[in-house]
């Protein structure tokens, strides 16, 4: 179907939101909460452009272009004064909220600010809300941390903050948070995160760490991959390849001899 | 014994109505939420008592029926008493031998209990001479009051479930549907879309199941006709949905009722269990194959979970949090499954539309919005309570001619309509016709029916203060505009409310509360900064008070106002006693005095003077 | 059109032009990347090129549970993409020859993915005992 973005006229797939719409035609627009792994959410409200219709008689209309599915006729405008001056507000509140996140700096900047207008929230820290982490974590099938209490006292945390029990330590919060806010640690075979410890898996040829029990046991459970698999690192599974092969070629030599 | 066929329900409810009118006179007790915080059990049970041993010719125990919300709610425990319409105000316990011995026994009026009317002074015994009852046309409060919200037999006495029995008799979905959407009903619950259209919508869509939702949340700080409706005609609700789940199409529905509400859900538990029982819901219902049964959810707590896509997570056992919706909870709702969700007055309607017609109905209000509207009269009226009223009908009537006016002799200043996420609107608005669309014009919203009336000791900033705390707390926190940008008004906010605002940070209110508007996520967020805006747009003055001249022109404002004790002082030392922070100093018969540094401002001197000595500037 | 990758260990001398290959053909940010294959002696003077087998029932996608490794239908390898993966090396764990593997210079998970048709590797070995044979 066919559909307008800043005055030209472009293609797009039914079922496809927005953004991916846009991104095609090389506009960039900022999208804090979007991840290619995960469903967008709409949370950051970064990626809001204005939409209307020649039918609509000049009426127009805001929405986030994550979450709204393209349209036959859709006439999408990306950098209006108007949602400019919303992008510049929103990431002036996130100012107040993460002073300190580079990420939201960065961000900032392009939108010729440096420091926030507003009062600077005390417990603020460098969590931007964007849900990458708990939504990966639903994704895997585990749920193990979700964004708990409402307003502006929302965080993210394991079940009233104790050692969440779904937790498998697989590390996907900690990776896709885009400012690295969760911590995690690896010392004495076993792995630390959210306050819970994990017993990491030991090569037992080398003795090389590998990925925590849980997760190992996870995906052979959910995913049908061979437990066993996971008892070697990947280092001594290639060694043991090219032992194999070559046993194989030698094996091979004789026969034909 | 299940009733498994319209015919024998016709012949039960003859039997229900012999039952229901078999007393010659009955005596009515208001058992809804304030009346009962004000004793009314203990009358119930006293007139059960007393009656009893009493044995009167035409008043007999079945007489007495306890009732849910009679809705002149600043006036009880209300005793009723039919078909005399006697109508007897604050009865206490020790007041019901007095009313059996002279009003039952002897048919004699007691002075003392009579309804006084606060303006003219007039005393009116029969209820239906009360302008804040005779300007009602109850419709979706037809019952409440009238019968025994625990009784199902009750409300078939009455009529209830013909409606029912007349659409599985004579109707189809489709009919039903067109019927709704010829009466032009549009939603109670705020929004006001067309009934008609949500429902064809949902029934157009293919989908293995459908829901029936019912919104009982009714989060609106203010509002609480819902309560009343649920717990004082629950089966008005259940009849409702089962219509509408034979016109869309559904097995399933559900009542999200708000934690807050603990007497709706027994009652309405109550009432599923008995429809249940005798086969009004379950399977193949009065025989007629349509299988819908009926759950209640329990919210927790949240005001977002009002939305309608935060209630249905909810419903589903998630984290109640909104969804943008481009894809409407008609087409993608509960378990993503389309899904109507109409608010609780919407479906205590339904019944009556299906009864008396869609031309009716259309007749009764304005052409945009046709039908009655419950409104929940609070804050500073003299006739606090719930009416139902034709739409159209103006601010001021409601305000001034049913429910009596500013009491204390204080004058009227604004009033608040639509909960917090409405505005508003001084004096020179009142005269508005009350509907969906004109008062949204005027910078507020009819919403939910809330209506709190404000007198001349109220600041407005200090109001908007209070609904942006309130939402700010409420907001569920996913999106930025919403969660950080009510914040930050509130904190601009507070600031103006101590004096340290400046009028740069107005215009910083302004510019963001726009962005909050467009930005948000969901309806809280969207209409959050209205208080603000509302206020701002009609008592720009106010705020220019607190910021230019450091003043609280309401006398609210804590950091900006001082007591002062005047001439009329008589030295009584009444203020002395209830200062908390030993403030005033004075002796017996000598003009006393407030020491300003000490003064918390906490009002109770003002509150125990009866010479009108303390001033607030 | 089915191509297939086709390794002959026989003809392996370890010179380890492949790994060389590799490595530049995957150069991010001005540095080369890891290489995807990894010529291993398993006796002194015997050697194998040991690289990413595409297995019919792979392992690695089996246990990607962000749906982030897919076959490439034209080339018929295994491809990661970069958008989706989280970085959480369940691949790297899961292959059972450990042909997944991390990049420690740009931190991230690499597999090959027959430089999208025309491997390197096949390219520049000169004994061939590195074909990409078109077979179909």
């Amino acid at each position: 179907m066919h559909l307008t973005i800043n005055g030209k006229v472009i293609k797009a797939a039914e079922g496809e939101m927005l953004l991916p719409a846009i991104r095609r035609q090389g506009i960039e627009i900022p999208a804090l909460c979007d991840h290619a792994a995960v469903e967008p959410c709409g949370a950051c409200r970064l990626c809001m452009v204005e939409i209307t219709r020649q039918d609509w008689n000049g009426w127009r209309r805001h929405v986030t272009s994550c979450l709204y599915p393209v349209e036959e006729g859709l006439i999408v405008s990306t950098h209006t004064p108007q949602v400019l001056e919303i992008r510049r507000t929103i990431l002036d509140l996130y100012l107040a909220r993460c002073p300190n996140s580079d990420v939201i700096q960065k961000m900032a900047e392009e939108y010729g600010l440096t420091k926030t207008s507003y009062e600077i929230i005390p417990e603020g820290d460098n969590c931007i809300m964007c849900y990458a982490c708990t939504r990966i974590c639903e994704m895997l099938g585990k749920s193990a941390i979700s964004a708990v209490q409402r307003g502006h006292k929302k965080v993210i945390s394991a079940p009233f903050g104790k050692e969440p029990p779904d937790c498998i330590g697989c590390l996907s919060c900690a990776f896709i948070c885009p400012t690295d806010v969760i911590e995690w640690r690896d010392q004495n075979g076993t792995r630390t995160i959210w306050s819970r410890t994990f017993e990491l898996i030991s090569c037992t040829a080398c003795g090389k760490q590998i990925l925590t029990r849980d997760f190992a046991d996870y995906l052979a459970a959910k995913r049908a991959v061979p437990r066993e698999y996971f008892e070697t690192c990947d280092d001594c599974k290639r060694v043991e390849l090219s032992r194999k092969m070559g046993g194989l070629v030698d094996l091979a030599k004789e026969v034909a001899l | 014994m299940r009733i498994d066929s319209i015919d024998k329900l016709s012949r039960w409810r003859e039997e229900c109505r012999r039952t229901f009118t078999a007393p010659q006179r009955k005596v009515f007790v208001c058992l809804g939420e304030a009346c009962l915080a004000n004793g009314a059990e203990e009358v119930f049970h006293e007139f059960q008592k007393l009656v009893a041993e009493r044995k009167l010719s035409d008043v007999t125990v079945e007489s007495v029926t306890k009732t849910g919300c009679h809705g002149f709610c600043s006036l009880g425990p209300l005793v009723i008493i039919e078909p005399d319409g006697t109508f007897y105000t604050k009865v206490g316990k020790a007041d019901v031998a007095k009313i059996v011995d002279k009003t039952l026994a002897a048919r004699e009026v007691i002075d003392r209990l009579v309804y006084v009317d606060a303006g003219t002074k007039e005393k009116k015994v029969d209820y239906h001479t009360i302008p804040f009852y005779a300007r009602q046309q109850r419709i979706s409060l037809r019952n409440c009051g009238a019968i025994d919200p625990h009784k199902l037999v009750d409300y078939i006495a009455v009529g209830g479930y013909g409606a029912l029995a007349k659409v599985l008799a004579t109707m189809t979905p489709q009919q039903v549907i067109d019927e709704i959407t010829n009466s032009r009903l549009r939603g109670r619950g705020g929004a006001g879309f067309p009934t008609g259209r949500k429902w064809a919508t949902c029934a157009q869509i293919e989908a293995d199941i459908r829901y029936v939702i019912c919104n009982g949340d009714e989060g609106d700080p203010g509002a609480f006709s819902d309560r009343t409706t649920m717990g004082s005609d629950p089966h008005s609700v259940l009849e409702g949905m089962i219509i509408c789940a034979y016109a869309v199409g559904s097995p399933q529905g559900y009542i999200y009722v708000r934690e807050e509400y603990p007497l709706a859900v027994v009652t309405l538990q109550k009432a599923v269990d008995q429809a249940r029982e005798r086969g009004l819901l379950g399977q193949n219902i009065l025989g007629s194959g349509l299988s819908f049964d009926i759950k209640i959810s329990r919210g927790g707590g949240a005001f977002v979970c009002g939305e309608s896509s935060a209630l249905m997570k909810s419903v589903a056992g998630d984290v109640g949090e909104p969804r943008a919706k481009y894809i409407r909870s008609v087409i993608k709702g509960l378990h993503d499954k389309p899904t109507v969700l109409n608010n609780v007055e919407t479906f205590a309607t339904i019944p009556v539309i299906i009864e008396r017609g869609a031309d009716w109905f259309a007749a009764i209000g304005t052409k945009k919005s046709t039908g009655t509207k419950v409104f929940s009269l609070a804050g500073k009226i003299t006739n606090t309570g719930l009416v139902e009223v034709p739409m159209g009908i103006t601010l001021r009537e409601i305000i001034f001619d049913i429910g009596g006016g500013i009491p204390d002799g204080r004058k009227f200043k604004a009033v608040q309509t639509g909960g917090p996420s409405g505005g508003c609107l001084p004096e020179n608005k009142i005269d508005l016709p009350v509907d969906f669309d004109t008062l949204t014009e005027a910078g507020s919203m009819m919403g939910s029916g809330g209506m709190v009336i404000m007198d001349d000791r109220t600041c407005m900033v200090e109001v908007a203060r209070y609904f942006l705390s309130f939402l700010a707390s409420e907001s569920c926190g996913k999106c930025v505009p919403c969660r950080e940008g009510l914040y930050q008004l509130l904190q601009y906010c507070i600031k103006i409310c101590d004096g340290v605002g400046t009028e740069a940070d107005l215009a910083q209110m302004e510019q963001m509360a726009k962005v909050i508007q467009i930005g948000s996520l969901c309806g809280l967020g969207q209409s959050g900064p209205n208080p603000f805006l509302s206020t701002l747009m009609y008592f720009r003055d106010e705020y220019l008070a607190h910021i230019r001249d450091k003043k609280c022109p309401g006398g609210v404002c804590r950091k900006l106002i001082t007591y002062t004790i005047n001439d009329e002082c008589t030295g009584c030392m009444a203020c002395i006693s209830v200062c908390p922070v030993i403030a005033i100093t004075g002796e017996k018969k000598k003009k006393h005095i407030i020491d300003q540094a000490l003064c918390s401002r906490c009002g109770s001197c003002y509150a125990v003077c009866k010479f009108d000595a303390i001033d607030i500037k | 059109m089915t191509y297939r990758y086709v390794v002959n260990p026989d003809l392996c001398t370890g010179c380890r032009t492949c790994e060389l290959a590799c490595a530049f053909t995957h150069t991010q940010n001005q540095k080369p990347g890891r290489s995807r294959i990894y010529p291993i002696a398993y006796r002194p003077d015997k050697f194998v090129p040991v690289t990413c087998l595409q297995c019919d029932d792979a392992a690695c996608v089996k246990s990607c549970l962000f749906e982030a490794l897919k076959r490439n239908p034209t080339t018929g390898a295994i491809e990661l993409d970069k958008q989706r993966c989280v970085n959480c090396r369940a691949c790297v764990a899961a292959c059972p020859f450990g042909c997944a593997l991390i990049d420690d210079i740009h931190d991230e998970v690499v597999k090959c993915d027959l430089c999208g048709g025309s491997p390197a590797c096949a390219q520049f070995c000169p004994t061939k005992a590195l074909i990409y044979r078109r077979i179909a």
